[in-house]
């Protein structure tokens, strides 16, 4: 077949936020029928284009040509005109609704006195569902629907609209391994059926696996075009941060010591009030990395906050050496030595508005080396304490005065690390600590924190990525459904951890 | 301070008065006059122009700080005047069934007792929201309407009244009084009046101090970083073990103490007893341009209080010479808080498709209230030692 | 006590709830108002403000052309206007919706004094004719009815719009196809965005349609229920309005409901002669009753997801 008709052409797209030049000059094609992988870290320019292409702002310069016709873009109206549907990374989907209304949002098929036709819409969506293999109920209410199908209700709502283009913008993040694998089917799917897709991701496994071509983003320009057969892993690695990228980290075996925190039977209940936590035991100890693997809503988030003190517990024990300290408050855990860096570092880990080093004693203002009297602020010991962190843990900032939210993801989190390593604790609750980070910062929170277990700390890491709880934990425990399913050896094969997070498989043991 | 937007609001309501025929030089020249006795067309004597101002100012730095403190909790205390006639109330009747106590007794019990019924008055407002999550606007504003009707049933035909057919109440205790700042000397005669006619009094320094104080739990204190942290981030705070509910009630008591404070220094200072004009009293809701004017710090709050109370002051030469209403300076007064609120300058100033530029945009889901205000002013003033 | 024995009488008469649904319905106009703009995400405190100057333009308009529909209408386009103020400083320039609501109100109040003063000058605004006022309709036959034809079919011609708009709010809210895009748009406008939804447009219209709703009621209040104005008239019933709207969940017939507590404190209130308490001590039944309300009856309760939240586009 020869060159193939371009389905979408962007050409020198140019993008500039307040100090910041988000595109730079940018020329992106996709061609008809394939899928096109659009790669880069957080930060590349990635979302910036692609909600360029959909209308959601306005470029400063460059031209976009759909279908080999130049499109005068205003607004996402004009590109839903034009058969460019998006199925955004944080879904564009309303809770309260229904899954009809919220597909049918935009576009409601309506009787007398602008009345909403529910039938119509409803038989418009089962015809729908069944042209594609994509079976959903219309009535359900979309807060009810687990994830995976929350995103098949965002597909349809494109489909519905007549796209042929689709842009996915990191649609993996919150799917189970089996969800991924429909996914993908779907994805080939649509594209025997004439359609073409544009998938982003940082994922790189799964963008060998499902794509045909691959442009690689980083700071806000295009670095390279790459057809997915003749590339690796390595090779889209080196490019999205311009130099050679270790995938692992390097650590030495584990010596772990004796167990300074044990978990009993601990049950607790999510924020809607379901039970999230039903029964997990095990054992920490020190100078080792206990990672918990599984898929995100499993529990793990809940366990982390019943560990920290910011969730109550509803039965089970929770020990620190021979103290119980299942009832401890988020205070008390911090004075206890527990350290918790959350997974939500600029809602939760972070006020985003004070600066570094108001920031560096969050949740220890009453602490005896920063408080008189837990009343008065030692303001010239929390600055030295401020710097000392900034220096030990390379946080790129003009000063300590800067305020946390003009610091870059990875600066953030860095502040957060820093915060809750330095306090030399007992015990370190990580999650999520490098999510959305950039790589050179992945790295270095990564030997940090394979430095804590090295000193003797014990380590709790969760992670939805693999990778990551793979490479860094001495120990590796399988959550599914809020129990713990196995705790297995640092090299078990991917296979069998994939197959124990959806609930397969056999434990090998200590597990609840 | 946002300078600025004051100027922008001084040049809409100029605009109304041409549009409504009223000369606006001859309303600023009343205000200018009555404000800082300059441009006194009426031959007002300057020096009791200022000492009106500055009268006016004191309770207007308390009450300011009753506003902003409960700002920097993410709160909008619009209910500073309810708690100001609390405290008013209270103080004026502690004066009054104890008016033989010596001085040194009976003027901080009455104070303290004005700074209590304020903390009462605000408290409510503050448990309701802790337990059951009622909205402080709607709490805090019907406290009002509540305060003020029962001040005018205590006064007329209540317990605290004078005699029958009027509505002011008996006078406070001779100990409770405040000292004038001037001695109440007839014979003195200072600036061309008896001295006894201006009624500057020690209520000034309380209210200085009461400003210090406000700055110094705000910055210096473990519980100041507390209320700063609820205000800017809940999940921050609770991740911090922060109690948010602790820190609420709390904030609403000490603010509802701070314009206690006010209206029993006001009682204790210029007036010695209660009287209607309390109903119709506007304190309470300059106080919220004074807390946002302000900034929130201390040194703006004061600088605040200084320009309404100005305005105040102003006001009545500009309806008494001028013949324009002293209303104006309400309209003046929203038009600074639209200015603020809407950082029109800012918008103004910038030229970028996105009205208010600043550092890349934030997830709508992260504003917590008061975040356009609240990003300015959460930087520390800058370290003096 | 003898004063609650008088007040058990007075709930016995066809007065005192004729008296109670004009007086709710007063509060009905601005909580609708309040529904809509708060459906839309946008928080709107400034009722307060629009019913005064709704008022104070009806009467001025009413005095010069002796016409209450006219007038009726000026309020209704002046309380558009106003709100339009809000609404530009909200969704516009973002800023914080509380303080623009509660600027609005006291740019209302001092506003209307003002002009009071820049018309009239120093001489009484004066008072409506009888005959110049927004007249009470009788419905014939239906009026008949004892009790409640008395309570119900002999109000003020507002009364029965108002409870029209009631319903018409309702099924707009809920079954129509804008009732739907405002409230995807005050539950997440970003995907009404990305559906094409034009969110600017929508908070726009919605702010509006409560600022004319509580013009409405300001004519309502002084050329219908009164005859002239006065200063600050309102009396906080603004207020009061927005803690109905929470109390009835943001839904115009749970709202409605609270109006009718409300207007039940109120209609007590005014009909005090009867009554051996003070009269300040009465006054502040309407306020007490709402602070009771919102403290026990109401919990926790949640409005539009994105409600107060300015929307910034493409901020993903």
């Amino acid at each position: 077949m020869s060159e193939s008709a371009l389905a979408v052409d962007m050409r020198g797209i140019t993008k500039r936020f307040p100090g910041v030049l988000a595109n730079s000059n940018v020329d992106f094609s996709v061609r008809e029928g394939e899928i096109h992988a659009l790669v880069g870290e957080n930060g590349a320019g990635k979302s910036t284009l692609m909600n360029i292409l959909y209308g959601l702002i306005q470029p400063d310069s460059g031209e976009i040509l759909i279908n080999g016709k130049p499109a005068h873009i205003t607004g996402p109206r004009d590109t839903i005109a034009l058969g460019i549907g998006m199925v955004h990374q944080h879904f564009m989907l309303i809770p309260v609704f229904s899954v009809g209304e919220n597909i049918m949002l935009g576009r409601e098929p309506v009787a007398a006195y602008d009345f909403y036709d529910r039938a119509r819409a409803r038989r418009a969506i089962t015809d729908l569902t069944k042209k594609y293999g994509l079976a959903l109920d219309p009535d359900a209410r979309m807060a009810d629907l687990p994830v995976g199908l929350q995103q098949r209700a965002e597909i349809v709502k494109v489909l519905y609209r007549g796209a042929n283009i689709l842009i996915l913008d990191e649609p993996t993040g919150v799917l189970t391994p089996q969800e991924t694998k429909e996914l993908f089917v779907v994805l080939r799917d649509l594209v025997k059926a004439g359609k073409t897709i544009i998938f982003i991701s940082h994922k790189l496994k799964e963008v060998l696996d499902i794509s045909d071509r691959i442009t690689v983003m980083r700071r806000g320009r295009v670095v390279g075009h790459l057809t997915t057969k003749n590339t690796s892993e390595e090779e889209i690695a080196t490019m999205m941060v311009g130099r050679e990228v270790l995938l692992r980290v390097d650590k030495k075996p584990a010596k772990p010591g004796a167990v300074v925190m044990r978990v009993e039977n601990v049950t607790a209940s999510s924020d809607r009030g379901v039970p999230a936590l039903k029964g997990v035991s095990f054992e920490l100890r020190q100078g080792e990395i206990l990672g918990i693997a599984g898929v995100e809503g499993n529990g793990q988030s809940e366990l982390m906050e019943v560990l920290a003190g910011t969730r109550k517990t509803t039965g089970g024990h929770i020990l620190l050496g021979d103290r119980d300290i299942t009832t401890y408050d988020a205070r008390t855990e911090r004075d206890a030595g527990v350290a918790f860096i959350p997974e939500d570092r600029r809602g939760t880990g972070l006020v985003l508005s004070f600066s570094i080093a108001e920031n560096s004693i969050l949740g220890r203002e009453r602490a005896p080396a920063f408080s008189w009297r837990n009343f008065i602020l030692k303001l010239v010991a929390i600055r030295e304490w401020a710097r000392r962190l900034v220096k030990e843990y390379d946080v790129r900032t003009p000063s300590i005065d800067v305020a946390a939210r003009n610091l870059s993801g990875g600066n953030q989190q860095k502040v957060i690390v820093a915060r809750e390593m330095a306090t030399k604790p007992k015990v370190l609750l990580a999650a999520q600590p490098t999510r959305g980070v950039d790589i050179g910062a992945i790295e270095f929170i990564h030997r940090q924190i394979v430095k804590e277990r090295d000193e003797g700390t014990a380590v709790l890491l969760v992670s939805a990525e693999l990778d990551e709880v793979r490479s860094l934990s001495d120990r590796i425990a399988v959550m599914y459904e809020g129990r713990i399913v196995s705790i297995e050896g640092p090299d078990t094969p991917e296979e069998r951890l994939g197959l124990l997070m959806t609930g397969g498989g056999k434990a090998r043991e200590g597990a609840a | 301070m946002p300078l600025g937007s004051v100027i922008l609001a001084f040049a809409l309501g100029a605009v109304i008065c041409l549009v409504t025929g009223a000369n606006p030089i001859d309303a600023y020249s009343g205000l200018l006059c009555g404000g800082a006795g300059l441009t006194c067309s009426q031959g007002e004597n300057s020096a009791l122009q200022i000492s009106n101002t500055l009268v006016f100012m004191i309770p207007l730095i308390m009450a300011g700080v009753a506003v902003a403190l409960p700002f920097r909790a993410g709160l909008f205390n619009i209910g500073a005047e309810g708690q100001l006639i609390a405290g008013a109330v209270a103080c004026t009747a502690i004066g009054i069934q104890f008016a033989g106590l010596p001085g040194v007794i009976l003027l901080p019990l009455v104070l303290l007792g004005g700074m209590a019924a304020g903390a009462l008055w605000a408290g409510i407002a503050g448990v309701l929201k802790a337990t059951v999550g009622a909205h402080e606007v709607v709490t805090t504003i019907m406290l009002n309407y509540v305060a003020q009707w029962l001040l005018r049933y205590l006064i007329i035909g209540g317990p605290l009244q004078l005699g029958p057919g009027t509505s002011t109440s008996k006078p406070i205790g001779q100990g409770a009084e405040l000292a004038r700042i001037l001695p109440a000397d007839n014979s003195l005669v200072i600036f061309g009046l008896p001295a006894s006619v201006y009624r500057l009094h020690a209520g000034l320094f309380i209210a200085l101090i009461a400003v210090a104080a406000f700055a110094f739990l705000l910055w210096r204190t473990s519980f100041g970083y507390e209320i700063r942290a609820v205000g800017q981030s809940q999940k921050a705070a609770r991740y911090a073990g922060i109690s948010y509910r602790r820190t609420i009630i709390l904030t609403m008591l000490i603010a509802g103490g701070f314009s206690g404070l006010a209206g029993a220094v006001q009682v204790a200072g210029v007036d010695h007893n209660l009287t209607d004009k309390y109903f119709y009293d506007t304190t309470g809701f300059d106080a919220i341009a004074v807390a946002l004017l302000g900034l929130g710090s201390a040194g703006g709050i004061v600088f605040a209080s200084l320009l309404f109370g100005a305005l105040h002051s102003g006001g009545a030469i500009m309806q008494s010479d001028a013949g324009i209403s002293s209303n104006l300076v309400l309209v003046l007064q929203a038009l600074i808080l639209f200015s603020i609120a809407a950082n029109f300058i800012g918008a103004i100033r910038r030229t970028l498709p996105f009205g208010r530029a600043g550092p890349a945009p934030v997830l709508p889901s992260e504003l917590p209230p008061a975040a356009g205000l609240m990003s300015e002013a959460a930087t520390p003033p800058p370290e003096t030692a | 006590m003898s004063a609650l024995g008088d007040v058990g009488q007075l709930l016995l008469t066809a007065n005192l709830w004729q008296a109670t649904l004009a007086a709710a319905v007063l509060l009905l106009l601005p909580a609708l108002g309040g529904v809509i703009s708060e459906r839309s995400g946008v928080v709107n405190i400034a009722m307060e403000g629009m019913m005064l100057t709704g008022a104070f333009f009806a009467v001025v308009a009413d005095l010069a052309w002796h016409n209450p529909w006219l007038a009726t209408g000026v309020a209704i386009l002046a309380g558009g206007l106003i709100a339009s103020i809000h609404a530009v400083v909200s969704i516009q320039f973002r800023a914080d919706q509380i303080v623009s609501g509660i600027a609005i109100n006291i740019f209302a109040a001092g506003l209307t004094v003002f002009l009071v003063n820049r018309i009239y000058g120093l001489q009484d605004i004066g008072h409506v004719g009888p005959t110049e006022g927004l007249p009470y309709i009788d419905i014939h036959g239906l009026d008949q009815i004892p009790f409640f034809g008395k309570v119900l079919f002999q109000q003020n011609v507002v009364v029965y719009v108002a409870l029209i708009l009631l319903i018409a709010v309702h099924l707009m809210l809920f079954r129509t196809r804008l009732g739907l895009r405002i409230r995807a748009v005050g539950e997440h406008p970003m995907a009404a965005d990305t559906a094409g939804i034009n969110v600017f447009l929508i908070r726009y219209s919605a702010v509006i349609a409560s600022g004319m709703l509580s013009g409405l009621s300001g004519a309502f209040l002084a050329i219908g229920i009164s005859n002239t104005f006065v200063p600050n008239m309102t009396d906080g019933r603004g207020y009061i309005a927005l803690a109905a709207m929470i109390f009835g969940k943001w839904t115009p017939f749970g709202a409605f409901v609270a109006c009718l507590i409300f207007g039940l404190g109120q209609a007590i209130y005014d009909n005090n002669s009867t009554i051996h308490v003070s009269q300040y001590l009465l006054s502040m039944l309407p306020y007490i009753l709402t602070l009771v309300v919102l403290a026990g009856l109401v919990g926790r309760s949640t409005p539009p997801a994105a409600d107060g939240l300015p929307y910034v586009p493409g901020s993903e």
